[in-house]
């Protein structure tokens, strides 16, 4: 048993913090949230520029050959200041559907594209009434010879300005069976797909996309027809690891951020920190953020040890991670007074991004179910 | 000991219900919940509710109020809420009025009553400043005579609707020398009066409800002033527990819970209802049943006002209880109807009146209603004090 961080682990978290520490104080983020793609390519490129994009692909792929827990290591730190690239959805989640896929012409294809951050890929597959229950897919894709018709619509596609999407698509079975999904990837220009932009509370931009009779061919699917749920499935619990490391991250920046708060502030002739209504109050902020670190080593040893219960862990993580995650940052509004709730303080932020971590894929409520039932039943 | 309206209560009941339907119109709430609107379509249903005799209804008899039983009010209010109507902007009907009308000049009730009554008057509260929140007395803004005047220097913040206000009550002060609390007055300061200037605060729901209000050199008539010099603060912490007892919100509770419901029992394309999942339906159930408590606990306020007591202590209670229930039915309401987004559109975006827009919008925001008014925290210090006799370490 080891839970401490690699020698190289450690380095790149150095390097992520020391580019933020330059790049993303609260009035530069604010600039960059601003533009129009919701973030900015120049740091993109340097992104790129400093091999984060590669960490989690294999070196025959052109990776740095690093795991979830090295993503994480990143993820993290990305959570402390509220970074906005698109990493999370780029290159942990789409990156990783398509570096894991079985279409080996596609993927020679596309490797270069995503690692590079040249073109950005975005995971299209929640619908409208799907409950955030991955295998529920209604959009069809019917097919005709040697092509595919694809019709639906798919909900808040995360980057917006994304070049291509993967489409979850059904080609055979009931609408929540796990069989007879399938996952083509389709440009963002198609001119069959209509578009709709919409700002996420977090300041980003998502969109909703929809088509109807769309085209595609064999070749633009990653896996053999009918057999995606297992990648996703398996691609979606890593990328929920790196998203809670981000949560974490932007937890153990807001009890620290309060507690820091609370010795300057003061009220009643007295630092506010010194009132022990106030005291109790952010160890608990303490105490939650370490708990939800704890499942997110856990979850990470999980999938690292390919342990049979990984998807349990990782539902026990999204589900805590949800909860505290908002009650951390609902705290420290409110130990922030009224400068909890402008826009100015960065302490709002914080708690938009958390309640968006926490609809991803399904709340605290959805994922403590998919754990009990997992455990229970 | 019954919890029964009498016929003429249910009279009143249904006088109420058809005056929301027939004057509270689709039309109106939807101007009424838009911010572009805000502002003019709150001074027309005030107009509304003042022409029916009933927007200052708190008030004395003699000046405009209606002299309704707690059961009247109780039953005002719940219909109220439940039309979706929200109350008459407070800072002036239920803040400065009670003021105005307990310590004001007989020129100054003359002057300032009948037009906040009918919305003439926009008034906005200038108490809290950058150094002074929870600790209020602590403010700073001074007030030097000269003559017939005040020269105002200093700053508010966090001042609600600034941005629309004629007027602005304060507290500032005019003595340095004893206790904070013994130095402070209450002005009335004309908004327009040169020297003042307002600043946008935009807060964590990405609108503009909040101002900085800073005061240079500002000149003010002496005859502005309530009261007696030094003496502000014994009025302003009396108007604080008016302040306090109108912040239960039950009636928003209820009416959210009732459209939480509603969202829950939607048949969706799936087949399934969010009504049937047994966790959802305890979570709402813990939430529902601490708003039964809350609701005959402002119940026995009432009682206790309507049989010539004063609100005391568990007005307090009140403004705890209900703020924590507002935001967990904020909460819940998130859950069900943000489940897709959490989205901030652009106010003249057609998604601006979407379930999910209005549940982000109320779930942040909501986030200071513990904060204002005097804080949770402040409550509770307060409650531990005077009803449990707690002493401070
Ligand atoms: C949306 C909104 C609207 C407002 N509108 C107005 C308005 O129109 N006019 C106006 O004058 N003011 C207004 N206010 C200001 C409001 O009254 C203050 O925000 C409030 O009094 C708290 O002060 P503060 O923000 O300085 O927080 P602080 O006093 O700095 O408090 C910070 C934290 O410390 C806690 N704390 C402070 N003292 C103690 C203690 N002794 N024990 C335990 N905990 C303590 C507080 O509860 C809080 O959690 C508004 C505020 C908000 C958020």
């Amino acid at each position: 048993m080891d839970f401490s961080l690699t020698e190289e682990q450690v380095m790149l978290k150095d390097s992520v913090t020391k580019f933020l520490a330059d790049n993303y104080a609260p009035e530069q983020r604010e600039a960059i949230v601003k533009n129009e793609a919701g973030y900015s390519a120049a740091h993109w490129s340097t992104f790129s520029e400093l091999g984060w994009l590669t960490i989690p692909f294999s070196e025959a792929d052109g990776g740095f050959g690093g795991n979830v827990a090295d993503v994480s290591a990143v993820m993290e730190e990305f959570g402390k200041v509220l970074v906005v690239e698109p990493y999370w959805s780029s290159i942990v989640l789409a990156g990783q559907l398509i570096a894991r896929c079985t279409n080996q012409a596609l993927k020679s294809r596309l490797m270069p594209q995503v690692i590079s951050g040249e073109t950005h890929y975005s995971f299209a597959w929640l619908e409208a009434q799907s409950c955030f229950s991955l295998s529920y897919v209604s959009t069809s894709a019917v097919k005709e010879g040697d092509s595919y018709r694809l019709s639906g619509e798919k909900k808040l596609v995360l980057n917006a300005g994304a070049d291509h999407f993967i489409i979850a698509a059904r080609t055979a079975g009931d609408v929540a069976d796990e069989a007879g999904i399938s996952l083509f990837v389709v440009d963002a220009a198609h001119p069959t797909l209509e578009k709709e932009t919409v700002r996420l509370m977090d300041g980003q931009l998502a969109c909703n996309i929809q088509f109807k009779d769309l085209v595609l061919g064999q070749d633009d699917m990653l896996i053999a027809e009918g057999e995606a749920y297992p990648l996703i499935a398996e691609v979606v619990d890593e990328a929920l690891v790196a998203l809670c490391a981000e949560a974490v991250g932007a937890m153990t920046y807001l009890y620290k951020a309060t507690a820091d708060y609370a010795n300057t502030r003061k009220q009643f002739g007295v630092a506010i920190g010194s009132f022990q209504a106030l005291q109790h109050r952010m160890v608990d902020m303490f105490m939650a953020t370490e708990q939800c670190r704890s499942l997110l080593v856990r979850a990470q040893c999980a999938i690292l040890d390919d342990s049979a219960e990984r998807s349990q862990d990782v539902a026990v993580l999204k589900a805590m991670v949800g909860k505290y995650g908002r009650k951390v940052a609902e705290e420290a509004v409110q130990m922030h007074g009224g400068m909890g709730v402008t826009n100015e303080m960065p302490i709002g932020h914080y708690l938009k991004r958390l309640m968006m971590i926490d609809m991803y894929f399904g709340g605290s409520d959805v994922h403590r179910r998919r754990f009990s039932d997992m455990r229970y039943l | 000991m019954h919890a029964k309206f009498s016929p003429e209560e249910l009279a009143f009941q249904e006088e109420v219900r058809g005056f929301m339907r027939d004057n509270f119109t689709p039309e109106l709430a939807a101007r009424i919940h838009h911010p572009k609107t805000f502002r003019d379509a709150s001074i027309e249903w005030q107009k509304l509710l003042d022409g029916k005799g009933w927007a200052a209804n708190g008030w004395p008899v003699k000046h405009g109020g209606t002299g309704w039983s707690a059961t009247q009010k109780y039953i005002y209010t719940t219909e109220l809420a439940a039309a979706g109507a929200p109350d008459v902007v407070p800072m002036g009907i239920k803040m400065v009025a009670p003021v105005l009308y307990s310590y004001g000049s007989e020129e100054q009730k003359a002057r300032f009553l009948p037009i906040t009554k009918s919305s003439d008057i926009w008034w906005c509260q200038g108490y809290s400043e950058p150094g002074a929140g929870s600790d209020l007395a602590a403010l700073q803004t001074r007030a030097v005579r000269d003559g017939d005047d005040y020269i105002i220097d200093g700053t508010k913040i966090w001042t609600t609707f600034a941005q629309y206000a004629d007027w602005i009550f304060c507290l500032v002060r005019t003595d340095n020398t004893g206790k904070p609390q013994q130095g402070i007055s209450f002005l009335l300061i004309d908004m327009k009066t040169p020297g003042i200037t307002v600043s946008p605060i935009i807060s964590v729901d990405d609108e503009h409800h909040l101002n900085e209000v800073n005061f240079e050199n500002v000149r003010v008539p002496v005859a502005n002033r309530i009261g007696e010099e030094n003496q502000g603060w014994t009025y302003a912490k009396a108007l604080l527990t008016y302040e306090r007892t109108a912040l239960s919100g039950v009636g928003y509770c209820k009416r959210k819970l009732t459209n939480i419901r509603q969202l829950a029992n939607q048949v969706s394309a799936s087949g399934t209802r969010l009504i049937d999942d047994s966790d959802f339906r305890a979570r709402l159930a813990d939430v529902e049943m601490e708003v039964m408590a809350l609701e005959f606990l402002e119940l026995r306020v009432l009682s206790a006002i309507d049989s010539g007591g004063a609100p005391g202590m568990e007005s307090s209670l009140l403004k705890l209880k209900g703020t924590e229930m507002q935001q967990a039915v904020q909460s819940l309401q998130w859950d069900v109807a943000a489940g897709f987004g959490g989205i901030s559109p652009d106010a003249d975006d057609e998604l601006w009146e979407s379930e999910g827009n209005r549940a982000r919008r109320e779930y942040m925001f909501g986030r200071a209603c513990t904060i204002f008014g005097g804080s949770n925290e402040v409550q509770r210090n307060i409650i531990a004090k005077f009803a449990l006799g707690l002493s401070a370490r």
